[in-house]
């Protein structure tokens, strides 16, 4: 199961592949916004999308806006500082499939990916 | 005021500096002991540049320490890893010793057995201490805000002055509602969940 991470700090992208090692997922790619990531998901493979919302040249909610054009199927999650209900009924209404809000525990990750791809 | 004026007005949060133009302009000197970041999102700066639109020296100041933070980050992520490494080699050598001849007593065995309890208790910190670190990423997304509203102001008196100075269009979007601090991952948790299960269920009604 190939996972695309799309986050601009390098620091959480590691974090987030730590946490997807320990649970069993090894095959990572990684865009620093959603302009990268756009680029790896066009490379093929990918069949899961972990995504940060605040990112510079495209945002997580634009890039989820745009893989939704395009694969309406493929489970999107995202994780990030926003915290608001505001804000997760819009990333919902994006087209996410599920939201984590920073800080996370690795357990929390892991329940979210397990109930996206079950 | 002209820009050099409200450049100095906003790098020193005081009275506009009298300095004449020219040393207005001059970048702020280098932090002399810091070496270049780590490549990492294009929008940061390096350490050693300042803003080429000349938005203030603050706001340069403020890049330059999100830089630096997420460069010591991912230093402190290597030591981490390469600790992971060590003891995951270490346990690998023990279960290896476990099956030598001298090894049997029941002495050793049981001696074999809290090296390995132990080991595992330094992996599990290991991790725990990597999960930690996103503090470094909610820290930064949290001086963003605060670069965001320095910039607003900044080009309010732009505006207000009538000087030519663009706003930066590279930074990232800014998150206006991150938890407050002190929030606990499981409250951020169960906070996200019950807004996704609302959302679900006025979707199917």
């Amino acid at each position: 199961m190939k996972i695309l991470i799309v986050d601009d700090s390098s620091t959480m992208r590691r974090i987030i592949i730590n946490t997807l090692s320990r649970i069993g997922y090894t095959d990572v790619v990684e865009g620093e916004n959603g302009k990268s990531g756009l680029e790896k998901l066009g490379q093929g493979g990918v069949e899961m999308i972990i995504t940060d919302w605040n990112m510079p040249e495209m945002d997580g909610l634009e890039f989820v806006k745009t893989v939704r054009g395009q694969n309406p199927a493929i489970p999107i999650l995202m994780v990030t500082t926003n915290a608001a209900k505001e804000d997760i009924v819009e990333a919902l209404q994006a087209g996410v499939n599920n939201y984590v809000v920073k800080p996370f525990t690795p357990e929390t990750l892991k329940e979210k990916i397990e109930s996206l791809l079950g | 005021m002209d820009q050099s004026e409200i450049d100095a007005l906003l790098a020193g949060g005081g009275k506009p500096s009298k300095k004449p133009k020219a040393a207005a302009k001059a970048p702020a000197p280098a932090p002399a002991a810091v070496p270049a970041p780590a490549p990492a999102a294009p929008r940061r700066p390096s350490l050693d540049e300042p803003q080429k639109d000349g938005s203030g020296h603050v706001i340069s100041e403020l890049d330059t320490v999100t830089s630096v933070t997420e460069r010591e980050s991912n230093k402190v992520m290597d030591q981490l890893d390469q600790i992971s490494r060590l003891v995951s080699r270490q346990q690998q050598l023990i279960t290896d010793m476990m099956t030598h001849e001298g090894a049997q007593s029941p002495g050793a065995q049981q001696a074999i057995h809290e090296v390995m309890s132990a080991g595992k208790e330094i992996q599990d910190k290991v991790f725990e201490a990597m999960d930690l670190m996103q503090f470094q990423d909610i820290t930064r997304q949290k001086l963003e805000r605060i670069v965001h509203h320095l910039r607003q102001i900044h080009d309010y008196i732009v505006d207000l002055l009538g000087t030519g100075l663009k706003s930066e269009s590279e930074r990232p979007s800014i998150s206006h509602t991150i938890a407050q601090t002190g929030t606990t991952p499981d409250e951020n948790k169960a906070h996200a969940d019950a807004v996704i299960e609302a959302f679900k269920s006025q979707k199917k009604g």
